[in-house]
Protein backbone atom coordinates (compact mmCIF):
# COMPACT_ATOMS: atom_id res chain seq x y z
CA UNK A 1 0.00 0.00 0.00
CA UNK A 2 2.65 2.50 1.05
CA UNK A 3 4.67 1.52 -2.02
CA UNK A 4 2.18 3.30 -4.27
CA UNK A 5 3.12 6.69 -2.84
CA UNK A 6 5.78 8.49 -4.85
CA UNK A 7 8.38 10.92 -3.61
CA UNK A 8 8.44 14.23 -5.47
CA UNK A 9 12.24 14.09 -5.43
CA UNK A 10 12.23 10.98 -7.63
CA UNK A 11 10.37 12.97 -10.26
CA UNK A 12 12.76 15.94 -10.05
CA UNK A 13 10.10 17.98 -8.35
CA UNK A 14 10.27 19.86 -5.07
CA UNK A 15 7.71 21.72 -3.01
CA UNK A 16 8.73 25.26 -2.04
CA UNK A 17 9.38 25.38 1.73
CA UNK A 18 7.71 28.78 2.00
CA UNK A 19 4.64 28.65 -0.22
CA UNK A 20 4.29 25.03 -1.31
CA UNK A 21 4.59 25.72 -5.04
CA UNK A 22 5.66 22.60 -6.98
CA UNK A 23 8.93 23.48 -8.71
CA UNK A 24 10.60 21.60 -11.54
CA UNK A 25 14.14 20.83 -10.34
CA UNK A 26 15.38 18.89 -13.38
CA UNK A 27 19.16 19.42 -13.72
CA UNK A 28 19.20 21.76 -10.72
CA UNK A 29 20.15 21.30 -7.08
CA UNK A 30 18.41 24.50 -6.17
CA UNK A 31 15.99 26.82 -7.91
CA UNK A 32 14.09 30.00 -7.21
CA UNK A 33 10.38 29.62 -6.53
CA UNK A 34 8.41 31.36 -9.31
CA UNK A 35 5.60 32.21 -6.92
CA UNK A 36 7.34 33.60 -3.81
CA UNK A 37 11.00 34.05 -4.86
CA UNK A 38 12.31 31.76 -2.10
CA UNK A 39 15.19 29.42 -2.74
CA UNK A 40 13.93 25.90 -3.33
CA UNK A 41 15.87 22.77 -2.45
CA UNK A 42 14.87 19.13 -2.43
CA UNK A 43 15.60 19.01 1.30
CA UNK A 44 16.46 21.71 3.82
CA UNK A 45 20.22 22.31 3.55
CA UNK A 46 22.45 20.63 6.13
CA UNK A 47 19.30 19.81 8.06
CA UNK A 48 20.67 17.23 10.51
CA UNK A 49 23.83 19.13 11.48
CA UNK A 50 22.02 22.41 11.98
CA UNK A 51 19.26 20.76 13.99
CA UNK A 52 21.81 19.05 16.28
CA UNK A 53 23.73 22.32 16.76
CA UNK A 54 20.60 24.22 17.83
CA UNK A 55 19.46 21.31 19.97
CA UNK A 56 22.75 21.01 21.89
CA UNK A 57 22.84 24.80 22.42
CA UNK A 58 19.25 24.63 23.71
CA UNK A 59 20.16 21.84 26.10
CA UNK A 60 23.11 23.84 27.47
CA UNK A 61 20.84 26.84 28.08
CA UNK A 62 18.25 24.60 29.76
CA UNK A 63 20.61 24.19 32.75
CA UNK A 64 20.92 27.88 33.81
CA UNK A 65 17.24 28.31 32.91
CA UNK A 66 16.42 25.95 35.76
CA UNK A 67 19.17 26.67 38.27
CA UNK A 68 19.28 30.48 38.10
CA UNK A 69 16.53 32.62 39.65
CA UNK A 70 13.68 33.55 37.31
CA UNK A 71 12.40 36.31 39.55
CA UNK A 72 13.95 38.49 42.27
CA UNK A 73 11.58 39.69 44.94
CA UNK A 74 12.60 42.58 47.16
CA UNK A 75 10.43 42.94 50.25
CA UNK A 76 11.37 45.56 52.87
CA UNK A 77 14.97 45.64 51.79
CA UNK A 78 15.63 41.89 51.78
CA UNK A 79 16.06 40.21 48.41
CA UNK A 80 15.14 36.65 47.50
CA UNK A 81 15.43 34.76 44.24
CA UNK A 82 12.97 32.23 42.88
CA UNK A 83 13.86 29.52 40.40
CA UNK A 84 11.17 27.74 38.39
CA UNK A 85 11.32 24.70 40.67
CA UNK A 86 11.20 26.72 43.90
CA UNK A 87 8.15 28.53 42.50
CA UNK A 88 6.48 25.21 41.69
CA UNK A 89 7.28 23.87 45.19
CA UNK A 90 5.92 27.06 46.76
CA UNK A 91 2.57 26.60 45.04
CA UNK A 92 2.48 22.90 45.92
CA UNK A 93 3.05 23.66 49.61
CA UNK A 94 0.27 26.24 49.53
CA UNK A 95 -2.19 23.82 47.97
CA UNK A 96 -2.28 25.57 44.57
CA UNK A 97 -1.48 22.30 42.83
CA UNK A 98 -3.18 23.25 39.54
CA UNK A 99 -0.96 26.32 39.21
CA UNK A 100 2.07 24.19 40.11
CA UNK A 101 1.11 21.69 37.38
CA UNK A 102 0.66 24.41 34.71
CA UNK A 103 4.04 26.01 35.47
CA UNK A 104 5.87 22.70 35.81
CA UNK A 105 4.40 21.37 32.55
CA UNK A 106 5.08 24.52 30.52
CA UNK A 107 8.50 25.40 31.90
CA UNK A 108 10.18 22.14 32.90
CA UNK A 109 8.50 19.26 31.06
CA UNK A 110 7.67 20.80 27.68
CA UNK A 111 11.17 22.04 26.73
CA UNK A 112 12.68 18.74 27.87
CA UNK A 113 10.12 16.66 25.96
CA UNK A 114 10.55 18.80 22.86
CA UNK A 115 14.34 18.41 22.95
CA UNK A 116 13.99 14.66 23.47
CA UNK A 117 11.50 14.39 20.61
CA UNK A 118 13.79 16.22 18.18
CA UNK A 119 16.81 14.18 19.31
CA UNK A 120 14.80 10.96 18.86
CA UNK A 121 13.77 11.91 15.31
CA UNK A 122 17.34 12.95 14.44
CA UNK A 123 18.76 9.64 15.72
CA UNK A 124 16.06 7.65 13.86
CA UNK A 125 16.88 9.48 10.62
CA UNK A 126 20.64 9.02 11.07
CA UNK A 127 20.23 5.32 11.82
CA UNK A 128 18.15 4.99 8.66
CA UNK A 129 15.10 3.70 10.50
CA UNK A 130 12.44 2.50 8.11
CA UNK A 131 9.67 1.97 10.65
CA UNK A 132 7.61 4.40 12.75
CA UNK A 133 7.62 7.05 10.02
CA UNK A 134 4.05 8.15 10.67
CA UNK A 135 4.68 8.20 14.44
CA UNK A 136 7.84 10.28 14.04
CA UNK A 137 6.02 12.74 11.79
CA UNK A 138 3.28 13.06 14.42
CA UNK A 139 5.96 13.59 17.08
CA UNK A 140 7.52 16.34 14.94
CA UNK A 141 4.15 18.04 14.53
CA UNK A 142 3.52 17.86 18.28
CA UNK A 143 6.94 19.40 19.05
CA UNK A 144 6.18 22.16 16.54
CA UNK A 145 2.82 22.86 18.18
CA UNK A 146 3.79 22.84 21.85
CA UNK A 147 7.20 24.53 21.95
CA UNK A 148 6.01 28.12 22.28
CA UNK A 149 4.10 27.42 25.53
CA UNK A 150 7.42 27.37 27.39
CA UNK A 151 7.47 31.17 27.09
CA UNK A 152 4.71 31.21 29.72
CA UNK A 153 6.86 31.91 32.76
CA UNK A 154 8.74 34.81 31.16
CA UNK A 155 5.42 36.52 30.42
CA UNK A 156 4.27 35.83 33.99
CA UNK A 157 7.45 37.40 35.43
CA UNK A 158 6.98 40.46 33.21
CA UNK A 159 3.36 40.86 34.27
CA UNK A 160 4.18 40.41 37.98
CA UNK A 161 7.09 42.86 37.76
CA UNK A 162 4.95 45.44 35.96
CA UNK A 163 2.14 45.18 38.51
CA UNK A 164 4.02 44.83 41.79
CA UNK A 165 5.84 48.15 42.05
CA UNK A 166 5.50 49.51 45.54
CA UNK A 167 8.70 51.47 45.64
CA UNK A 168 10.99 50.44 48.50
CA UNK A 169 8.26 48.26 50.01
CA UNK A 170 8.03 45.41 47.52
CA UNK A 171 9.22 45.03 43.97
CA UNK A 172 9.72 42.15 41.59
CA UNK A 173 12.56 42.10 39.08
CA UNK A 174 13.34 39.57 36.35
CA UNK A 175 16.24 37.23 37.09
CA UNK A 176 19.00 35.86 34.84
CA UNK A 177 17.02 32.68 34.09
CA UNK A 178 14.64 34.72 31.90
CA UNK A 179 17.15 35.16 29.08
CA UNK A 180 18.27 31.53 29.40
CA UNK A 181 14.67 30.37 29.20
CA UNK A 182 13.96 32.51 26.16
CA UNK A 183 17.11 31.06 24.58
CA UNK A 184 15.81 27.51 25.19
CA UNK A 185 12.50 28.32 23.50
CA UNK A 186 14.12 30.10 20.54
CA UNK A 187 16.85 27.50 20.03
CA UNK A 188 14.41 24.56 20.16
CA UNK A 189 12.21 26.37 17.63
CA UNK A 190 15.27 26.85 15.38
CA UNK A 191 16.15 23.16 15.81
CA UNK A 192 12.64 22.09 14.86
CA UNK A 193 12.67 24.45 11.84
CA UNK A 194 16.09 23.19 10.72
CA UNK A 195 14.93 19.58 10.90
CA UNK A 196 13.36 18.54 7.61
CA UNK A 197 10.55 16.04 8.29
CA UNK A 198 10.91 14.78 4.71
CA UNK A 199 14.11 13.04 5.83
CA UNK A 200 11.96 10.71 7.94
CA UNK A 201 10.33 9.42 4.76
CA UNK A 202 13.51 9.24 2.69
CA UNK A 203 14.51 5.87 4.16
CA UNK A 204 13.23 3.30 1.69
CA UNK A 205 11.71 -0.01 2.72
CA UNK A 206 12.53 -1.81 -0.53
CA UNK A 207 15.87 -3.13 0.81
CA UNK A 208 14.17 -6.31 1.96
CA UNK A 209 12.22 -6.87 -1.23
CA UNK B 1 12.31 10.59 -17.50
CA UNK B 2 9.48 9.72 -15.22
CA UNK B 3 6.12 11.25 -15.79
CA UNK B 4 3.01 11.58 -13.70
CA UNK B 5 -0.29 10.29 -14.97
CA UNK B 6 -2.99 12.85 -14.32
CA UNK B 7 -6.28 11.01 -14.19
CA UNK B 8 -8.44 13.92 -13.06
CA UNK B 9 -8.04 17.03 -15.24
CA UNK B 10 -9.29 19.40 -12.50
CA UNK B 11 -6.80 18.02 -9.99
CA UNK B 12 -3.86 20.04 -8.66
CA UNK B 13 -0.43 18.46 -8.25
CA UNK B 14 0.79 18.78 -4.69
CA UNK B 15 3.97 17.92 -2.84
CA UNK B 16 3.41 17.29 0.87
CA UNK B 17 5.73 19.66 2.74
CA UNK B 18 6.18 17.14 5.54
CA UNK B 19 6.80 13.86 3.73
CA UNK B 20 7.47 14.85 0.08
CA UNK B 21 4.66 12.62 -1.22
CA UNK B 22 3.72 13.58 -4.76
CA UNK B 23 -0.01 13.50 -5.25
CA UNK B 24 -2.87 14.97 -7.18
CA UNK B 25 -5.65 16.52 -5.21
CA UNK B 26 -9.13 16.94 -6.63
CA UNK B 27 -11.31 19.88 -5.67
CA UNK B 28 -12.31 19.88 -2.02
CA UNK B 29 -15.81 20.68 -0.78
CA UNK B 30 -16.04 24.05 1.04
CA UNK B 31 -15.30 23.60 4.74
CA UNK B 32 -13.11 20.55 4.16
CA UNK B 33 -9.38 19.96 4.19
CA UNK B 34 -7.21 18.09 1.70
CA UNK B 35 -4.86 15.79 3.59
CA UNK B 36 -1.71 14.03 2.47
CA UNK B 37 -2.32 10.46 1.31
CA UNK B 38 0.77 9.25 3.19
CA UNK B 39 1.30 11.24 6.39
CA UNK B 40 -2.17 12.85 6.69
CA UNK B 41 -0.68 16.32 7.00
CA UNK B 42 -3.10 19.06 5.87
CA UNK B 43 -2.14 20.14 2.34
CA UNK B 44 -4.67 22.90 2.00
CA UNK B 45 -8.19 23.72 3.03
CA UNK B 46 -11.20 25.10 1.28
CA UNK B 47 -12.76 27.40 3.88
CA UNK B 48 -16.42 28.29 3.70
CA UNK B 49 -17.32 31.85 2.83
CA UNK B 50 -14.52 32.76 0.44
CA UNK B 51 -12.45 35.82 1.30
CA UNK B 52 -15.22 37.94 2.84
CA UNK B 53 -15.24 36.02 6.10
CA UNK B 54 -11.49 36.25 6.80
CA UNK B 55 -11.49 39.91 5.75
CA UNK B 56 -14.30 40.70 8.21
CA UNK B 57 -12.54 38.76 10.98
CA UNK B 58 -9.20 40.46 10.31
CA UNK B 59 -10.81 43.93 10.44
CA UNK B 60 -12.38 42.99 13.80
CA UNK B 61 -8.99 41.71 14.95
CA UNK B 62 -7.39 45.05 13.99
CA UNK B 63 -9.88 47.00 16.10
CA UNK B 64 -9.52 44.61 19.05
CA UNK B 65 -5.73 44.72 18.72
CA UNK B 66 -5.73 48.50 19.09
CA UNK B 67 -8.13 48.41 22.07
CA UNK B 68 -6.26 45.61 23.87
CA UNK B 69 -2.95 47.44 23.52
CA UNK B 70 -4.24 50.90 24.37
CA UNK B 71 -5.96 49.98 27.63
CA UNK B 72 -4.54 48.33 30.76
CA UNK B 73 -5.21 44.60 31.11
CA UNK B 74 -5.46 44.60 34.89
CA UNK B 75 -5.10 46.72 37.99
CA UNK B 76 -3.56 45.70 41.30
CA UNK B 77 -4.51 47.49 44.51
CA UNK B 78 -2.39 46.90 47.59
CA UNK B 79 -2.26 49.16 50.68
CA UNK B 80 -4.21 51.79 48.77
CA UNK B 81 -1.66 51.97 45.97
CA UNK B 82 -3.05 51.27 42.51
CA UNK B 83 -0.90 49.90 39.72
CA UNK B 84 -2.23 48.95 36.29
CA UNK B 85 -0.34 47.43 33.38
CA UNK B 86 -0.82 47.26 29.64
CA UNK B 87 0.63 44.44 27.55
CA UNK B 88 3.60 46.59 26.53
CA UNK B 89 4.27 47.54 30.18
CA UNK B 90 5.47 43.99 30.78
CA UNK B 91 8.21 44.59 28.22
CA UNK B 92 8.89 48.12 29.46
CA UNK B 93 9.62 46.83 32.95
CA UNK B 94 12.44 44.67 31.59
CA UNK B 95 14.00 47.74 29.93
CA UNK B 96 13.76 49.69 33.22
CA UNK B 97 15.39 46.83 35.10
CA UNK B 98 18.29 46.77 32.66
CA UNK B 99 17.52 43.81 30.40
CA UNK B 100 16.40 45.18 27.01
CA UNK B 101 17.04 41.77 25.36
CA UNK B 102 14.38 40.13 27.54
CA UNK B 103 12.12 43.11 26.84
CA UNK B 104 12.43 42.38 23.12
CA UNK B 105 11.74 38.69 23.68
CA UNK B 106 8.52 39.58 25.53
CA UNK B 107 7.37 42.41 23.27
CA UNK B 108 8.02 40.83 19.85
CA UNK B 109 5.80 37.70 20.19
CA UNK B 110 3.06 39.44 22.20
CA UNK B 111 2.71 42.77 20.38
CA UNK B 112 4.86 43.40 17.31
CA UNK B 113 4.55 40.06 15.49
CA UNK B 114 0.75 39.69 16.02
CA UNK B 115 0.41 43.33 14.92
CA UNK B 116 2.40 42.68 11.76
CA UNK B 117 0.45 39.46 11.08
CA UNK B 118 -2.92 41.18 11.42
CA UNK B 119 -2.08 44.27 9.38
CA UNK B 120 -0.19 42.21 6.78
CA UNK B 121 -3.06 39.75 6.31
CA UNK B 122 -5.49 42.68 6.04
CA UNK B 123 -3.35 44.22 3.29
CA UNK B 124 -3.09 40.94 1.36
CA UNK B 125 -6.77 40.02 1.72
CA UNK B 126 -7.75 43.54 0.61
CA UNK B 127 -5.50 43.25 -2.42
CA UNK B 128 -6.88 39.87 -3.52
CA UNK B 129 -10.55 40.40 -2.62
CA UNK B 130 -10.89 43.70 -4.51
CA UNK B 131 -8.27 42.89 -7.16
CA UNK B 132 -6.30 46.00 -6.23
CA UNK B 133 -2.95 44.48 -7.17
CA UNK B 134 -1.24 46.35 -4.29
CA UNK B 135 2.57 46.46 -4.25
CA UNK B 136 4.81 44.13 -2.19
CA UNK B 137 2.05 41.63 -1.42
CA UNK B 138 4.21 38.58 -2.19
CA UNK B 139 7.23 39.61 -0.05
CA UNK B 140 4.77 40.49 2.73
CA UNK B 141 3.07 37.08 2.59
CA UNK B 142 6.50 35.43 2.53
CA UNK B 143 7.46 37.41 5.65
CA UNK B 144 4.19 36.49 7.37
CA UNK B 145 4.77 32.80 6.63
CA UNK B 146 8.10 32.99 8.45
CA UNK B 147 6.63 35.04 11.32
CA UNK B 148 3.62 32.78 12.01
CA UNK B 149 5.31 30.44 14.55
CA UNK B 150 6.67 33.43 16.51
CA UNK B 151 3.31 34.97 17.39
CA UNK B 152 2.45 34.01 20.98
CA UNK B 153 -0.64 35.95 22.02
CA UNK B 154 -2.31 32.79 23.34
CA UNK B 155 0.69 31.97 25.54
CA UNK B 156 0.68 35.55 26.81
CA UNK B 157 -3.00 35.22 27.67
CA UNK B 158 -2.30 32.10 29.74
CA UNK B 159 0.46 34.16 31.39
CA UNK B 160 -2.13 36.80 32.34
CA UNK B 161 -4.31 34.10 33.93
CA UNK B 162 -1.39 32.57 35.85
CA UNK B 163 -0.19 35.93 37.21
CA UNK B 164 -3.78 36.77 38.11
CA UNK B 165 -4.06 33.58 40.20
CA UNK B 166 -0.65 34.28 41.75
CA UNK B 167 -1.45 37.88 42.69
CA UNK B 168 -5.06 37.47 43.76
CA UNK B 169 -3.81 35.91 47.01
CA UNK B 170 -1.73 38.99 47.81
CA UNK B 171 -3.74 41.94 46.60
CA UNK B 172 -7.01 43.16 45.13
CA UNK B 173 -7.04 42.44 41.42
CA UNK B 174 -9.36 44.01 38.87
CA UNK B 175 -9.62 43.09 35.20
CA UNK B 176 -9.72 46.01 32.81
CA UNK B 177 -10.90 46.74 29.29
CA UNK B 178 -7.61 45.53 27.80
CA UNK B 179 -8.13 42.03 29.23
CA UNK B 180 -11.55 41.51 27.62
CA UNK B 181 -10.42 43.02 24.33
CA UNK B 182 -7.37 40.72 24.36
CA UNK B 183 -9.52 37.63 25.03
CA UNK B 184 -11.83 38.56 22.15
CA UNK B 185 -8.82 39.34 19.96
CA UNK B 186 -7.39 35.84 20.44
CA UNK B 187 -10.75 34.23 19.59
CA UNK B 188 -11.28 36.40 16.50
CA UNK B 189 -7.67 36.05 15.34
CA UNK B 190 -7.76 32.25 15.70
CA UNK B 191 -11.01 32.15 13.74
CA UNK B 192 -9.45 34.41 11.08
CA UNK B 193 -6.40 32.17 10.69
CA UNK B 194 -8.65 29.11 10.48
CA UNK B 195 -10.68 30.70 7.68
CA UNK B 196 -7.60 31.59 5.62
CA UNK B 197 -5.91 29.08 3.35
CA UNK B 198 -2.36 30.08 2.45
CA UNK B 199 -2.58 28.11 -0.80
CA UNK B 200 -5.55 30.28 -1.87
CA UNK B 201 -3.63 33.43 -0.90
CA UNK B 202 -0.57 32.41 -2.93
CA UNK B 203 -2.75 31.52 -5.91
CA UNK B 204 -4.49 34.90 -5.57
CA UNK B 205 -1.13 36.69 -5.58
CA UNK B 206 0.33 34.73 -8.47
CA UNK B 207 1.97 37.08 -10.94
CA UNK B 208 -0.31 37.35 -13.95
CA UNK B 209 2.23 38.91 -16.32
CA UNK B 210 5.01 36.35 -16.57
CA UNK B 211 4.23 32.77 -17.41
CA UNK B 212 4.95 30.30 -14.67
CA UNK B 213 6.76 27.17 -15.70
CA UNK B 214 4.04 24.55 -15.46
CA UNK B 215 4.78 21.07 -14.25
CA UNK B 216 4.78 18.67 -17.18
CA UNK B 217 2.16 15.98 -17.00
CA UNK B 218 2.53 12.91 -19.14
Amino acid sequence: MAKAVLNAKDYNLAGCHTCGQVVDMLNHTHAVCPRCDSEVHYRKLDSINRAWAFLIAAFVMYIPANTEPMMRTTALGSESGDTIISGVLYFLSHGDWHLAVVIFAASVMLPLLKMMAIAYILISVQRGATDRKAENTRLYRLAELLGKWSMLDIFVVGLMAALVQLGSLTSIAPGPACIAFAAVVILTMFAEMALDPKLIWDQTEDKNE
Amino acid sequence: MNSIKVTDPSAIVFVCHECDALQQVSQVEPGNDATCIRCHNRLFRNPKGGLDKPLALIISAMILFIISNAFPIMTLTILGIEQSATISDTALIFIQRGSPEVAAIVWLPSVLIPGLMISGLFYILLSIRFQLDLPFTRPILKLLTHLTPWGMMDVFFLGILVSLVKLVALADMALDMGFYAFLLLILVYTAALASIDTHTLWEGLKPQSNNLPEVEHG
